[in-house]
């Protein structure tokens, strides 16, 4: 199985020695293939954001490795890092974090740029991801000119623009109104059966959560329980999920 | 409790707390010392030597020039007091802080905070008044012996100002704050940015921006004798020749460079071209005015520096250096102390009417004088000219008239004789001798005594007031007065503007935090973010600057007529301001830097 993630027994403690520690993350295990959709619930303090934190890079774990595509992000030195999060991840933030001073067009097109694609190569694969999340009309426009479910698909293209190895989601329906949440998870879900978009979502959100294959449960700074969707439906999977909440201590 | 709140919250952020202090006290600084020479009695009488009136309207023009530049920047510094401390009101207010009392909270702190930067100014002031005074003294040679550092008036004047101006910004602040909601005031740095996509209005106002400018630019190369034409015209077109500029030109050309994804899409220059053209749009006002500003203390110090050459020009305008009319032995002794380029000596013989000259002198050393040619508005030109004797006898002509200003009773006509006719003509012996020296500049303290010790009547007096030395002392005073006058304004003006736009800039670092944050998280290197900030802000100082600078090049032509070369030794005021400019913008870049970069 090609393993595109690869956690392996992650902690995190914050405060320096000799003062009073926190640890925030205690020994992480888990793996994820390519082509999974993969949540990660927990509630707030579970250590959801720290783990997600460290998985993009955005921060080292105490202890413990990470491998993203076969890359133990662990060693990378702070430009490793930026230039590894510009080719290999693709993020996608609760609020949406367009910048507001760009077209949409231009927000899309700059994790190429960053990358040092031309010009000539930007546009066509702008245009591509557009059309498969049908946001081609308001390529021109600027984020604070449409709504929140359209921001949404925006933010989404321009974290699958470059064709990242993994896509990064946090909490990604939390500024939505059920409609645009319920569009932007099933578009999720279809770029990930029909175009093997490797997903990783941290939500508290059941609903969020019933679209992966995949659920992981984080308490207290470790992984607990898994739930595996198998073939059962999305709705059968939802009622399941709620049902396990209901009974968690 | 809620004044320790209010403590606690400027506490943690005192660095930015600390750079709107400092730039407040400098405020305040520049204010003290540029009263202190407005009305310092002494300096403006005895050292500026200049007519009353015309000194007095230059430095009550000055005087509002300072008031409202400063103005405008404590209203900058103010609207970065209030980004900085709005979120910290917003909390206390969803705390359930009554409105009054959080009001009454705000009120304190921005007049707390004005008064206690404009005496921490004053006394800084004090200070730099002292010292740069010494330093400009000394390092421009000016002769300045009256200037006053303490000046009660001064201390109390600016006092009255910042009292004044902070009243009113407190006032604002309590206005803007309780009436705003908590929610906005909690979220002011999430607000959406407006667009405009008028473009073709923005083209006939680009267009019509550098029209105006181009007129504002000819206007001021219009003779020198419709100056009450020209200023206020050049005044109107270049100011809303600038605002148009600023409001349209610039960001159509931003528009340009994004429309050309070749150049655009290049690491994340597409994101400061975005930030540049709502930057910009949101700055057109504070852009025209830096950049007036900016011309105007340019003009100020390359104008002041300039009247640096009138001296020279004193030296020119005159050929001899020396006359001398009583030669006694100590006047002899000073005489020989100069070091002598050349030396003529005339005799002549003094009649009821007339003075008649040994022609045998002029023959052996022919007499010179300076020969004045004008074109149109232009700075006269100075010849080296040799008098023909028909001209020396000439009344009314130049070369007769240089003669007998030099001369006791020279209002006699004058007459050449030849040498065996001049040894029968009766009457009283005298002579003339004049001097050159080789260093004008160098001889002057020896030529001024020469000159004391011959004043023994006044009426060699008279004749001595018209000599070289003598104007060059007037001169001296003057041009000393103007020069210190000019660097000074300049200066004050440059460190008010280049704080305003710092403060700026500055105020609106918090709510760009989260878009250079959100870069960083999409891979972006900090480096990168780094050139992006250094280019941005880079293009915002360089912008006004730049226009600044066109408009002083032009704007010198104004001088055509008061000073010989308004362009001569430019380079030198404009390094001067280029350097403190750049310090600026790199003080600017790193204070940004550390908001917006801060982890």
């Amino acid at each position: 199985m090609n393993e595109i993630l690869v956690v392996d027994n992650v902690t995190k403690t914050y405060g320096k020695k000799g003062e009073k520690q926190y640890q925030a993350l205690k020994g992480i295990n888990f793996k994820i293939a390519a082509g999974e959709f993969v949540a990660i619930m927990g509630a707030s303090g579970s250590g959801k954001t720290t783990l997600l934190n460290i998985l993009s890079t955005l921060d080292k774990p105490t202890t413990g490795q990470v491998f993203i595509n076969k890359h133990d992000v662990s060693t990378l030195n702070t430009n490793q890092m930026a230039d590894f999060r510009s080719k290999e991840i693709g993020f996608i933030f609760q609020d949406f974090n367009l910048l507001e001073n760009l077209s949409n067009r231009e927000n899309i097109a700059l994790p190429l740029s960053l990358r040092g694609l031309s010009a000539r190569r930007i546009n066509p694969l702008v245009d591509r991801i557009a059309a498969k999340l049908g946001i081609k009309e308001i390529l021109n426009k600027y984020p604070a000119e449409i709504s929140g479910g359209q921001k949404q698909r925006v933010a989404a293209a321009r974290a699958l623009v470059h064709e990242p190895s993994i896509l990064l989601a946090d909490e990604p329906t939390g500024a939505l109104d059920s409609k645009s949440a319920r569009e932007l998870l099933n578009t999720m879900e279809n770029l990930n059966k029909h175009d093997g978009v490797t997903t990783l979502m941290v939500t508290h959100d059941p609903f969020s959560a019933s679209f992966a294959n995949h659920i992981l449960f984080i308490k207290d700074g470790k992984i607990g329980e898994q739930m595996i969707k198998g073939e059962k439906s999305r709705t059968d999977f939802y009622h399941e999920l709620i049902a396990h909440l209901g009974t968690e201590e | 409790m809620i004044w320790k709140l209010s403590l606690t919250g400027i506490k943690s952020r005192l660095k930015d707390y600390t750079v709107l202090f400092s730039g407040l006290v400098v405020a305040s600084t520049i204010f003290y010392m540029f009263l202190s020479l407005a009305i310092n009695p002494g300096f403006m009488s005895k050292d500026v030597n200049a007519p009353g009136q015309y000194l007095s309207f230059i430095f009550g023009f000055g005087i509002v020039l300072l008031a409202i530049i400063t103005f405008v920047y404590l209203v900058y510094a103010n609207s970065f007091l209030l980004s900085m401390r709005q979120h910290d009101y917003g909390m206390f207010m969803m705390l359930g802080a009554k409105s009054s009392k959080l009001g009454l909270l705000i009120f304190c702190e921005t007049l707390l905070t004005g008064i206690l930067a404009a005496i921490l100014g004053i006394i800084v002031g004090l200070g730099l008044t002292a010292l740069v005074s010494k330093l400009l003294i000394s390092s421009l040679d000016l002769h300045i012996t009256h200037f006053q550092i303490i000046l009660p008036n001064a201390i109390l004047w600016t006092l009255i100002f910042f009292v004044v101006v902070f009243f009113l910004a407190a006032l604002r602040n309590v206005h803007k704050l309780v009436r705003s909601k908590v929610i906005d005031l909690l979220h002011e740095n999430q607000k959406p940015i407006k667009i405009s996509r008028k473009n073709g209005l923005r083209v006939v106002e680009a267009i019509l921006g550098l029209l105006l400018l181009v007129a504002g630019y000819y206007i001021m190369g219009m003779p020198a004798n419709a100056i009450f034409f020209i200023i206020p015209a050049a005044l109107v077109t270049i100011v809303a020749g600038s605002y148009f500029t600023f409001d349209s030109f610039f960001t159509l050309i931003i528009n340009l460079l994004l429309k050309k994804k070749g150049f655009a899409y290049r690491g994340i220059r597409v994101f400061t071209l975005g930030q540049l053209k709502f930057r910009i749009r949101d700055y057109t006002r504070i852009l025209s005015v830096i950049s007036l500003l900016f011309a105007l203390a340019l003009g100020a110090i390359t104008v002041g520096l300039n009247f640096n050459s009138l001296k020279n020009q004193a030296v020119v305008s005159d050929y001899y250096d020396a006359q001398i009319v009583q030669n006694t032995p100590a006047v002899q002794k000073n005489v020989d102390k100069l070091d002598i380029k050349s030396k003529a000596t005339y005799h002549y013989v003094e009649t009821k009417k007339e003075l008649f000259f040994n022609k045998a002198d002029f023959d052996k050393k022919p007499f010179k004088y300076i020969k004045f040619s004008q074109h149109g508005n232009d700075f006269p030109t100075y010849t080296p000219t040799v008098a023909k004797t028909k001209d020396l006898v000439t009344p009314g002509n130049s070369a007769n008239t240089r003669l007998s200003m030099m001369l006791l009773n020279g209002t006699k006509k004058i007459e050449l004789v030849s040498p065996a006719k001049f040894n029968t003509i009766q009457g009283q012996k005298k002579f003339i001798t004049l001097i050159r020296v080789k260093d004008f500049v160098k001889d002057y303290p020896t030529l001024t005594k020469i000159e004391k010790l011959q004043m023994t009547s006044p009426m060699i007096s008279r004749v001595l007031s018209n000599t070289k030395p003598f104007t060059y002392q007037v001169v001296l005073g003057f041009a000393s007065g103007f020069e210190f006058m000019g660097f000074f304004l300049g200066i004050a003006f440059l460190t008010m503007l280049a704080s305003t736009l710092m403060f700026k800039v500055l105020s609106g670092a918090a709510s760009d935090k989260v878009r250079y944050e959100m870069l960083y998280k999409i891979g972006t290197r900090e480096k990168m973010l780094r050139k992006s900030i250094r280019n941005e802000i880079g293009v915002l100082f360089a912008l006004p600057g730049a226009l600044g600078i066109i408009d002083v090049l032009f704007g010198l032509r104004l001088f055509k007529a008061l000073l010989p070369k308004p362009y001569m030794g430019i380079w030198l005021p404009f390094l001067i301001f280029i350097v403190l400019y750049f310090i600026y913008y790199i003080v600017t870049v790193k204070l940004y830097e550390n908001i917006v970069l801060k982890k």
